[in-house]
């Protein structure tokens, strides 16, 4: 495949090279030899868009000008000329390119000649980076509708091993393109699976869980001809339908639990994302609005709770804690954090829903695809405003409604009052607006911290009546006037401001560092709570009272979450203006040292939140005064009802019920390092983009946009001057859930098809680029993404469609090499590319788990809400340890469907990890399967199969007390069929022997029982 | 491993017919072409690959001390440190530190002299590898691409800032495959205490089949690697049950298969029990080291078992916890497992249990330090006296070091800058350094030419054989490698 080059021959003069053909045979050299060298490994860095070193390579003018070294080139002297020293390599390392592979010799030795023969370069060519602009690519073409082909298979028909070939009947589509397939090779298609395989086949399928013997009883036994298609739509409006394929999306997404990196903290409130995928297929929702909702669900369909859920998607992925609370966006290595997490949200987008990689374009346009870095920075443009946090929301749409209602009103009273207060303002003169504008300031003055010392921080507590304290030594005995409490602030569990300050507590002095003698009360506050007094310092003044220690002994502690603590920013203790504590000493009963953030010394570090009221008091009595002078009685009369119809609707709005949360892309209102763009409205980030993706290498500011791939689907965003971020995000959800976007359709058929077969019909479900596999029927392909595109867009339609042909529905079990058919199926195709027998599963691990549950009888089914977690947290503060190895098996609690599990990141389940669970960490779009000498200990020996081994035995005792009908029960709860005569004997030798535990153990361990045919 | 175990078994279980023997043993009617299609399929990961050229190592030990340790305190001496010691520091531009811990001048914690013959000087914490320097190679110009945990982390272990991509023992694993099938072939001990940064996507397979994990093993517990042994529920196990159920397994096993002959994986399952069983068998063996003479075991510097410690950190109980996990990676390495990494220290926690001194290098690196130079020094002592240096590659290695100026007085903030790495033994030339950092061990000395990461992967997976450009693996859509596009081979610290 040749990539045809953008080769800018802007003004390219002809004229005078069309006479020598010496010259121009020159000029073709360079244009066909030597260009494309420095297109793709000199000019990124020395090209248009910037010259390092003041050295640029994008005409011949700037090459000949040389750099801030001089000339560079000297026309017939290789030798002497400073390019070829640059890039010739030293031992396999070479100056230029820099950070990267040097030249071949093959490359060098075309760059030497050119310079020798002259270094001619054709007046007027201008050189830009390598990019590729095909869009000429099977995926990249429009989509249209396809009439299956008229042909007709041959299906084998295997009674008593006679096979004969019949023409396969009917008129499946999806059949018919198979068919045509299998004429052009010579297979032909094998027959139907017994409905024993079948039952057990559609149960793992669609709904993820064995059947039970009852249901494989009935559908064996059906006599309806449509008892397959019946059970087909039975399956489909299985709730568990949804448990099941939200899996597969959440593996694409990378969904996790925790954040990942450092730290990895539990992000509790991600579930409700999961839930809504689980919902969303359940419903049979359409494709387009299914985008829609996850890029901008807000924007699109305010006012439901879909809309608010779906935004985990952009977050559902790893976050770097620490890069983002510990380090400022204006450091480096804060910027890098940001960039790797918008990194993370573009690629989700356009690899989840369209099927193309397109990280690579970060540091150079992308090599094989043509999709140029500037679209790639535009595609971070989107997600400029956005970060990973909490966002509150109502599940309920009445809520929601009267949320909204509310809100309006609120909005309607605050146009009236500022209407009558522009008509106060224009009488009262500039002044009223000025201290307006400084007291709103004052007022307004960010919460949170102004650095990353927050102060000090008891251990944590159960209850909150445990009496904790923290004392000063400040060094001699002195008579302060005044104590300062200054609370500390802290996002967590959304507390923010006042986090930690004590609900009861009391103040004491002494020369006693113990406190058990000469103490003198300063302040009590032991009768009743003081609530939350925010970031506001807290004032005790002393009268006469010496001494050199002195303690804060809390009574009763402030809650964290379902926990409680005593935290403080700083203990200040006043002689004359002279803070003491400065030069103290803290003790405390007990402390978190988690630095920077938390630790003794924080308390008296003067760093402390800013106090949100401060001089504003003075402000506001001539601000009074002023306004009382500009207004009537009647305007006053008139803004006091307007300010008492705020107040009402205000605390209307207060008596809602506690909004809900779910970790989402949203603007973030945080303080500190992680601030977000909350306190600027939204706005987004300006993007840049960045050569060689180094965050401190700008190139040119750039607009949002999707990307510029498709013929009549244009990328460009026509969003107007002073657009809302959530524009930008529903400019490319729309973009992505276009009719006119083939990729999306073609992602999405691919994807279910590879779950319903094993694999796509491009094997490549992420990467539908030229790098990606082609796919083997690509008509049939189109023809699914059609059906979908131009149908009811619901995925059950297109399961309904795949799994009722003939092609779904073949024996895996076609392996005797002497058949002539299946001679000729190993011969012309041995991995079953064309489908002329079905594919055995190995179960995945949810598969495997939740059916090792079910079949010992365990398995709840109680289905959303808050993960399930299968291990024990020691040291929750500061870095969480998942310890799985202290789980109890046994903990009811545990025993919900795996996709309920609590994931993360950093550790994954040893057991699901052995049967190769997806990696929350990276965009799952193919699981792997092993099998291995770990996985095999796993399945013997790991505690939910040993434990469950047990369970399963009671069950069996309980449905009966004759050790064969329970063997046979076993085999028809966990294999779908019976045990075999030739079989019964020996098991029932052994289990009579070892116990039915080890029995069912065994069972829990058959090949049969991880394969599905 | 307790002697009444149900699992120590006098000989490994019998063993069953492959289905390649079946195969071959049921003749005629079988097409050339299934047989081939399934011989291809027990190409698995596991057998030995090919290396690109003759390689010098074998096997690689990977030190890792996890939360940043002090080049400045441990390897790299600065005499203009000391001069400057307590002055304002001044780095002549503007520098971003994780902290903004940027206090004045701070001299090494501990005093250095120079040992063996290439007069290498090392600080005294250190100095029980004194004895090895003449083995040795420095790097002291090291850069990192971010002064963060997470992110400095990933990239020494798999090459990559963000998690995703595999570590450096899983491609090595990928690329040369095991030379001994009962036991993982690479190897993970964590620190005792807990996992670093990351936890497990240090040692991540990712893309790569799950086999090239890092299998961790934590000798102290009951269960050394994850399920090796039935949970303790399971008292209806016994020896005689498990020999029974095994047998039982692969006869049914072996029946279902029967009728589905051409699906290698369903052998490939019967075997994975049987290298199971044999795997219960080796890796207790190759974890014990209660046999091992005294004078090995005070080489690593380990107490005697059962020793009591106190509460507080201190460098014998280091030394102890360090050296075993040294000498079980000697054991492992005798027997063949390929890539084994030792981490010193775990997360950030309370009290601080890794290098990351913010607070005061002295007491978080001293016993830190103590314990790790005696472990090392042992395991590098101990393998060269079983001629097993010569084809054994031990790297030190850290997220990143520490800087030049104090940070509240006693500790150092993160330095991303400028740090040091050390390789030893299989090819690599003892008694010398590559790269020096500047007088100050602020940046390296020459700016233009630090070494990267990439630089030390490429010339490990030289010695091993194998070319870091070639080593790769398509991945949604790009040919990854554990170099990304970089990485140069060290050729003046080769042998």
């Amino acid at each position: 495949m040749r990539l045809r080059f953008n080769l800018l021959v802007a003004g390219f003069v002809l004229g005078l090279a069309w006479c020598q053909q010496a010259r121009a045979d020159q000029a073709a050299d360079f244009q066909d030899r030597v260009a494309p060298i420095l297109q793709r490994r000199c000019l990124s860095c020395h090209g248009p868009d910037q010259a390092h070193g003041g050295l640029s390579l994008a005409t011949r003018d700037l090459l000949f000008s040389g750099g801030e070294s001089g000339e560079v080139v000297l026309p017939g002297d290789a030798d002497s000329s400073y390019l070829l020293e640059m890039i010739t390599p030293h031992g396999g390392k070479a100056a230029m390119p820099k950070n990267a592979d040097p030249l071949s010799a093959e490359e060098i030795a075309t760059i030497r000649a050119w310079i020798q023969s002259g270094a001619d370069w054709p007046e007027g060519v201008t050189l830009s980076v390598a990019q590729v602009t095909d869009t000429d690519w099977w995926s990249l073409r429009p989509l249209s509708p396809i009439d299956p082909p008229q042909v007709t298979g041959q299906v084998r028909i295997l009674q008593q091993g006679e096979v004969t070939l019949k023409p396969l009947m009917g008129e499946h589509p999806i059949d018919r393109f198979v068919a045509e397939k299998h004429q052009e090779l010579g297979l032909s298609f094998g027959p139907v699976a017994d409905r024993q395989t079948l039952v057990r086949r559609l149960y793992f399928d669609l709904i993820g869980l064995p059947p039970t013997p009852d249901e494989v009883r009935r559908f064996v036994e059906d006599p309806d001809p449509a008892a397959y298609e019946k059970l087909v739509d039975t399956l489909l409006s299985s709730p568990h339908y949804g448990e099941r394929w939200a899996r597969h999306w959440l593996d694409v997404v990378h969904y996790g639990d925790t954040h990942g990196y450092d730290k990895d903290k539990p992000r509790p409130h991600a579930w409700p994302y999961r839930d809504y995928v689980i919902r969303s297929l359940n419903q049979g929702k359409p494709w387009s609005r299914f985008i829609e909702e996850q890029l901008a669900g807000d924007v699109l369909y305010p006012g439901t709770a879909d809309g608010i859920e779906a935004l985990g998607f952009i977050s559902a992925g790893p976050w770097d804690f620490v890069g983002h609370a510990e380090v400022a966006e204006s450091k480096t290595d804060g910027k890098i954090a940001r960039h790797l997490d918008r990194d993370d949200m573009v690629r989700n987008a356009i690899q989840s829903f369209n099927g193309l990689t397109i990280g690579c374009a970060q540091c150079h346009n992308h090599k094989f695809d043509p999709i140029s870095q500037e679209q790639y920075y535009q595609l971070h443009a989107v997600f400029a405003a956005v970060d990973r946090a909490d966002k509150e929301y109502f599940r309920e749409p009445e809520t929601a409604e009267r949320y909204a209602a509310y809100s309006q009103r609120q909005a309607a009273i605050s146009a009236q009052r500022d209407e009558l207060k522009s008509q106060i303002e224009s009488k009262a003169g500039k002044r009223l607006a000025e201290l307006d504008k400084q007291i709103k300031e004052l007022r307004q003055k960010q919460p949170g911290n102004s650095d990353a010392q927050f102060g000090y921080h008891s251990a944590i507590e159960a209850r909150d009546d445990v009496t904790k304290w923290v004392q000063i030594d400040l060094g001699s005995t002195v008579s302060p006037e005044v104590i300062f409490l200054r609370p500390a602030y802290d996002d967590f569990n959304g507390i923010g401001a006042g986090f930690g300050f004590p609900r009861r507590f009391r103040i004491e002095i002494s020369d006693d560092p113990q406190f058990l003698t000469g103490v003198h009360l300063i302040a009590d506050q032991q009768a009743e709570d003081l609530p939350n007094p925010g970031t506001t310092p807290q004032r005790f003044p002393i009268k006469d009272i010496a001494g050199r220690y002195v303690r804060l002994t809390a009574t009763k502690l402030a809650p964290r979450q379902n926990d409680f603590i005593l935290a403080l920013a700083e203990f200040e203790v006043l002689v004359g203006q002279d803070n003491w504590a400065r030069r103290g000493q803290v003790s405390s009963l007990d402390s978190i040292e988690a630095p920077p953030r938390w630790g003794q010394a924080n308390l008296i570090d003067a760093v402390h939140p800013p106090t949100p009221e401060g001089d504003s008091i003075v402000l506001q009595a001539e601000r009074d005064q002023l306004w009382q002078q500009a207004t009537s009685p009647e305007v006053r009369e008139q803004w006091a009802a307007l300010a008492r119809d705020l107040k009402e609707v205000e605390s209307a709005l207060a008596a809602l019920p506690k909004p809900q949360r779910v970790y989402a892309g949203t603007v973030h209102h945080g303080s500190g390092a992680f601030a977000g763009r909350g306190a600027v409205d939204g706005e987004p980030r300006p993007i840049h983009l960045l050569h060689r993706g180094e965050v401190n290498s700008l190139g040119k500011l750039v607009e949002p946009a999707a990307l510029e791939i498709f013929a009549g689907h244009p990328g460009r965003f026509d969003l107007p001057e002073g657009h809302s971020e959530g524009q930008r995000r529903a400019a490319l959800a729309q973009w992505l859930s276009s009719q006119d976007n083939p990729l999306t359709w073609r992602t999405i058929a691919n994807r279910v098809w590879q779950y319903h077969f094993g694999q796509g019909l491009a094997e490549t479900p992420g990467d539908l680029g030229r790098q990606g596999a082609k796919p083997t029927h690509p008509r049939l392909l189109d023809f699914l993404a059609v059906q979908l595109r131009d149908g009811d867009q619901s995925l059950k339609t297109l399961h309904r469609l795949i799994v009722t042909s003939h092609t779904y529905r073949q024996a895996s079990t076609l392996d005797d090499p002497a058949e002539p058919t299946t001679a000729q199926g190993l011969e012309t195709d041995v991995n079953n590319r064309w489908l002329w027998r079905a594919n055995r599963r190995k179960l995945e691990a949810e598969a495997v788990r939740d059916a090792i549950l079910a079949v010992s009888g365990k398995l709840d089914r109680t289905m959303g809400g808050p993960a399930f977690q299968d291990f024990v947290i020691e040291k929750p503060q500061h870095s969480p340890h998942y310890q799985y190895h202290l789980h109890d098996p046994l903990d009811p609690k545990s025993h919900r469907r795996s996709v309920y599990r609590f994931i993360v990141r950093s550790q994954l389940q040893p057991f699901m990890n052995s049967l190769d669970c997806a990696d929350p960490s990276q965009q799952v779009d193919t699981r792997g399967e092993s099998v291995t000498p770990l996985q095999a200990l796993a399945v013997m020996n790991n505690a939910l199969v040993v434990a469950m081994s047990r369970e399963f035995a009671t069950r069996l005792e309980a449905e009966s007390d004759d050790l064969e009908k329970q063997i046979s029960l076993a085999f028809r709860l966990a294999l779908g069929r019976d045990v075999t005569d030739q079989e019964r004997q020996p098991l029932v030798e052994y289990a009579a022997q070892h116990g039915l535990p080890n029995f069912c153990r065994l069972v829990l361990n058959l090949n049969e029982f991880h394969f599905v045919d | 491993m307790p002697q009444n175990s149900p699992f120590h078994r006098p000989s490994a279980p019998r063993r069953h017919t492959t289905r390649r023997e079946f195969l071959a043993q049921s003749g005629g009617g079988l097409g050339a072409i299934a047989l081939a299609a399934m011989l291809g399929e027990e190409t698995a990961a596991n057998t030995p690959h090919k290396s690109h050229f003759a390689p010098k190592a074998k096997r690689v030990v990977q030190l890792f001390m996890a939360g940043g340790a002090s080049h400045l305190d441990l390897w790299d001496y600065k005499p203009e440190l000391v001069k400057r010691n307590g002055q304002e520091s001044d780095f002549g531009e503007p520098v971003e530190a994780f902290q903004n811990g940027l206090g004045p001048w701070k001299e090494p914690t501990w005093k250095f002299r120079p040992y063996g013959e290439s007069g290498k000087p090392l600080s005294e914490v250190v100095s029980p590898l004194g004895g090895c320097v003449d083995d040795i190679a420095f790097i002291h110009n090291m850069v990192g691409k971010t002064g963060v945990h997470s992110q400095g982390t990933l990239l020494q272990t798999t090459g990559f800032n963000l998690p995703g991509f595999p570590g450096m023992g899983s491609w090595v694993s990928y690329g040369l495959g095991s030379e001994n099938k009962d036991l993982p072939t690479f190897v993970v001990l964590p620190d005792h205490r807990g996992f670093a940064s990351n936890g497990a996507k240090n040692w991540d397979a990712a893309f790569l089949a799950s086999d090239h994990t890092g299998t961790v093993i934590f000798p102290d517990r009951a269960n050394p690697i994850n399920d090796l042994m039935p949970h303790a529920s399971g008292d209806y196990i016994t020896q005689e049950s498990e020999a029974e159920t095994q047998a039982m397994l692969a006869q049914l096993n072996q029946r279902h298969a029967a009728d589905r002959m051409l699906d290698g994986r369903l052998e490939s399952r019967i075997r994975s029990y049987e290298l199971a069983a044999r795997m219960q068998l080796a890796a207790p063996e190759a974890l014990e080291i209660t046999n091992e003479p005294k004078y090995i075991r005070d080489l690593y510097g380990i107490a005697p078992d059962g020793t009591e410690w106190p509460s507080e950190i201190n460098p014998r109980e280091e030394a102890d916890a360090f050296g075993r996990k040294c000498l079980i990676a000697r054991r492992l390495l005798e027997r063949d497992v390929r890539f084994v990494q030792i981490w010193s220290g775990n997360d950030n926690g309370f009290p601080r249990r890794n290098w990351d001194s913010h607070e005061d290098v002295e007491r978080d690196h001293g016993p830190l330090a103590q314990g790790m130079a005696q472990g090392a020094a042992g395991l590098i002592q101990d393998l060269k006296q079983r001629g097993m240096l010569e084809d054994t590659i031990i790297l030190w290695t850290t997220e990143f070091g520490r800087m030049p100026s104090t940070q509240g007085g006693k500790g150092r903030d993160h330095n991303p800058y400028t740090f040091t790495n050390w390789l030893c033994g299989g090819g690599i030339r003892g008694g010398m350094t590559h790269g020096e950092s500047d007088e100050l061990g602020y940046k390296p000395l020459d700016r233009a030419n630090p070494t990267q990461v990439y630089d030390i992967h490429a010339t490990i997976l030289h010695l091993l054989g194998l070319d870091h450009t070639r080593l790769t693996v398509r991945h949604n859509g790009i040919d990854r490698r554990l170099t990304d596009v970089h990485g140069h081979v060290l050729h003046d610290i080769l042998a």
